[in-house]
């Protein structure tokens, strides 16, 4: 011990100095968030501490935290349960092109909410941004009656082909950014001769990582849980989502309802949310880095 | 079952038109549109000789969704009919197809498998009248061993507009290892047997119920909080709503919901969580079987009574099961809620005599009997088939679940929600202002007033 202290002294030092400057305002600090981190993962910890029980264990009362057997069967069992492969390819594509059309088309838009001026264009903003206040119940039967006119019955069209046509939150997100800016950055672009879309896609998008990379886990997320426009549009169940498919899972009124197989499904479904953040992350970070050097 | 319901149509008509003119106005001016153009497409096609397709709308569930694996070979018995099967989760199932009837697209045959019942749905005037079409086809329900007294159910001042396909009752299902553990008889599914009152289940209750501190020790005699808590006061004999909602449509033109009848009926119900100590509290069913679940699933429930369809869970449970009679409340023809599910054929349907068809084949004997095992256990209207039924259920005895079909089906009523108009309000109403007397902060006598004067506000709205 003696030893070791003295010849870890100048160390021991440091961190001495350290810990007398963190505390005690910073010990109380870290210990809360470690609390509410811990209790934050509690639900999480529950969700995939469930998917490993046995129908018997889940019914159990008082319900154990942690299962006595790990019942990797379940991972198994989601596939005949519900047709899960289809469902979650059927939600990712849905998804993937619903991201893809929102980030065209708000970009688009918000670049020229931002950048252009003329005549009447706070009032068309006004009018663009007054569409949050519609709620989905009020405009889903004309919808309906649109997309069942087209056609669009009973086919992703009505959950794809909207997100190519904007949204009114993500263009006003996009639009605070674009506006940010600095002017001089399009000047010098427009010297060197570059055209309006070309300063659109070779500037301001470019920049705008950490706002395009928000938009993208919204549209993603929204897409990815929204389960009220599949349920309206689609009837044969190889085009249902996973949400669509989840919420059967219980809806029998008849059945003790699979709750670990949910829990499955729910572990699963969350994956492509986290691998999207992780990716986005570094979007983000990578944004802010640029923005930065200007 | 045992009373024929009768209803003047004339003024529940005009009420039901009142009613979807003020809650569908736009909505009905586009599906009248849409219908005719699909019409016309439709019939063109059919001189053709092109087979038709009709759409089956039903719950997204696999007790339900089952009937795809009676298509093929439906359509090789009619070549000319193709069958497309729609779905949607419980919670969506009446938004979806109001938004599919306002869309132009409503589904050939359905039922009310979501909130809303038959009543309502006759009301918004959005079910087919039958009569004729069936007498056309020369369709008699004792073909399909269907009693009339089931087909009865739903025909509205003598006319059909809904066949019967799966019928489930009322029932008590017990934890034979508590009873095997504190030594008591099991309860008898006859119900002659007059010895099986309501007092007699409480005293089984007692010597079956084990306070503690410990959660894991913690167990209840009896579990009898089901049913629609408007009812419950039926059960002893208490009136709830006038005769006359019977007799016109479902609409009731008096309540008495604050009868010393009908407050000593809730007592009963409530004495049992709070005086008796032998049922479970509303707050520890939630906490052991989470929201909507059922408590008796955990082996700490003794006696549990509920729809015929738990029944259909009996093989996952981790103890063995009987049923036996819902107890005699003092009400000698009632002791059983029925809950008969019919299926409709949609009044915007544009193939209704091949909906028709498929409607026949569901209760055909031979589809009936398959549908069983299919569906994992719903109990058939067609009774020869029905025979087969009692049998299903693993360790249960099948002479128990006839015995208790049969007394069900002679002590038996159909259950409010499906006969009484704007159901889903009412329900609403009563889980909302009951809520106070389940969580023990307010008396009954202080609730039910309440309820009263609520009701007839809603009653006087629905007349407007």
């Amino acid at each position: 011990m003696i030893t070791a202290s003295r010849v870890q002294g100048t160390d021991m030092n440091v961190n001495a100095r350290r810990k007398r400057k963190a505390d005690p305002v910073r010990i109380i600090s870290f210990l809360t968030l470690v609390i509410i981190t811990a209790l934050m993962l509690l639900p999480l910890l529950f969700m995939v501490a469930t998917s490993f029980k046995t129908k018997q264990e889940m019914l159990q009362y008082p319900p154990s935290l942690l299962p006595e057997t790990l019942q990797f069967s379940n991972y198994k069992a989601i596939f005949s349960a519900l047709n899960f492969g289809t469902l979650y390819q059927n939600s990712l594509m849905i998804g993937i092109v619903t991201v893809i059309g929102t980030l065209l088309s708000s970009s688009l838009a918000a670049y020229g909410f931002a950048r252009f001026r003329g005549k009447g264009r706070d009032f068309w903003f006004m009018l663009l941004l007054s569409t949050m206040m519609l709620p989905y119940p009020a405009i889903m039967i004309p919808q309906f009656v649109l997309f069942s006119k087209l056609g669009w019955v009973d086919t992703f069209l009505p959950l794809i082909v909207p997100a190519f046509f904007g949204s009114a939150y993500n263009i006003f997100l996009l639009r605070q950014f674009f506006a940010t800016l600095p002017e001089e950055l399009f000047d010098a672009g427009r010297i060197d001769g570059c055209s309006e879309i070309g300063m659109y896609w070779k500037i301001a998008l470019p920049l705008s990582g950490a706002a395009l990379a928000t938009v993208a886990i919204f549209a993603f997320i929204y897409s990815w849980n929204d389960l009220l426009t599949p349920v309206l549009y689609l009837n044969s169940s190889d085009k249902f989502t996973l949400p669509v498919g989840m919420a059967s899972l219980t809806s029998s009124k008849f059945r003790i309802p699979p709750w670990q197989l949910l829990m499955v499904a729910s572990v699963l479904a969350v994956l492509p949310i986290v691998a999207l953040f992780v990716v986005a992350q570094r979007r983000f970070v990578e944004g802010i880095v640029l923005t930065g050097i200007k | 079952m045992n009373k024929m319901r009768k209803w003047v149509t004339k003024r529940a008509a005009v009420y039901g038109a009142g009613a979807v003119l003020a809650i569908l106005p736009v909505l009905g001016g586009c599906a009248g549109g849409n219908a005719g153009d699909n019409a016309a497409s439709g019939s063109n096609s059919n001189d053709g000789g092109e087979p038709v397709t009709i759409t089956y709308y039903t719950i997204d569930s696999p007790d339900r969704t089952f009937v795809e694996q009676l298509i093929p070979d439906f359509e090789k018995k009619h070549p000319n009919i193709k069958v497309k099967v729609a779905t949607a989760p419980y919670e969506q199932f009446d938004s979806k197809l109001q938004t599919m009837i306002a869309g132009g697209s409503a589904p050939d045959v359905t039922s009310h498998f979501g909130y809303g019942g038959f009543a309502e749905y006759y009301n918004k005037d959005m079910l087919l009248d039958l009569t004729d079409m069936l007498s056309e086809d020369g369709f008699k329900a004792s073909d399909y061993n269907i009693p009339d007294s089931v087909m009865d159910i739903y025909k509205v001042n003598g006319r059909t507009y809904g066949v019967p396909v799966n019928s489930y009752v009322t029932l008590m299902l017990y934890n034979k290892d508590l009873f095997d553990k504190a030594n008591v008889p099991y309860p008898p599914s006859d119900y002659n047997d007059k010895s099986w009152t309501f007092d007699k289940m409480v005293e089984y209750a007692k010597k079956l119920t084990i306070l503690s501190d410990d959660p894991s020790k913690q167990q209840y005699g009896v579990d009898f909080t089901w049913a629609e808590r408007d009812n419950k006061p039926l059960y002893f004999g208490a009136k709830t709503y006038s005769d006359d909602t019977w007799t016109n449509g479902g609409v009731p033109s008096e309540t008495y919901f604050d009868s010393p009848e009908t407050i000593a009926a809730y007592h009963k119900f409530y004495d049992l969580i709070f005086k008796d100590n032998v049922s479970p509290t509303a707050e520890w069913s939630k906490s052991v079987a989470g929201q909507g679940g059922d408590p008796f699933v955990t082996g700490k429930v003794a006696m549990s009574v509920g729809g015929s369809w738990i029944l259909a869970g009996s093989n996952d449970f981790g103890f063995n099961v009987g049923v036996a009679a819902v107890p005699a409340g003092g009400n000698d023809k009632v002791r059983s809620i029925l809950y008969v599910d019919p299926l409709f054929v949609l009044k915007d349907s544009k193939h209704p005599k091949e909906a028709l068809q498929w409607i026949k084949y569901l209760i055909d004997t031979d589809v009936q009997k398959k549908s069983i095992e299919l569906s994992g256990g719903n109990p058939p209207v067609n009774q020869v088939a029905a025979e087969d039924y009692y049998g299903h259920f693993n360790g249960v005895d099948a002479q128990d679940v006839k015995n208790v079909y049969q007394g069900a089906f002679a002590y038996g009523y159909e259950s409010f929600n499906h006969l009484i108009t704007n159901y889903s309000q009412i329900n609403d109403l009563f889980i909302n202002e009951m809520q106070p007397i389940e969580n023990g902060t307010k008396s009954i006598e202080e609730v039910m007033p309440g309820i009263q004067s609520k009701m007839n506000e809603l009653l006087q709205r629905s007349k407007k």
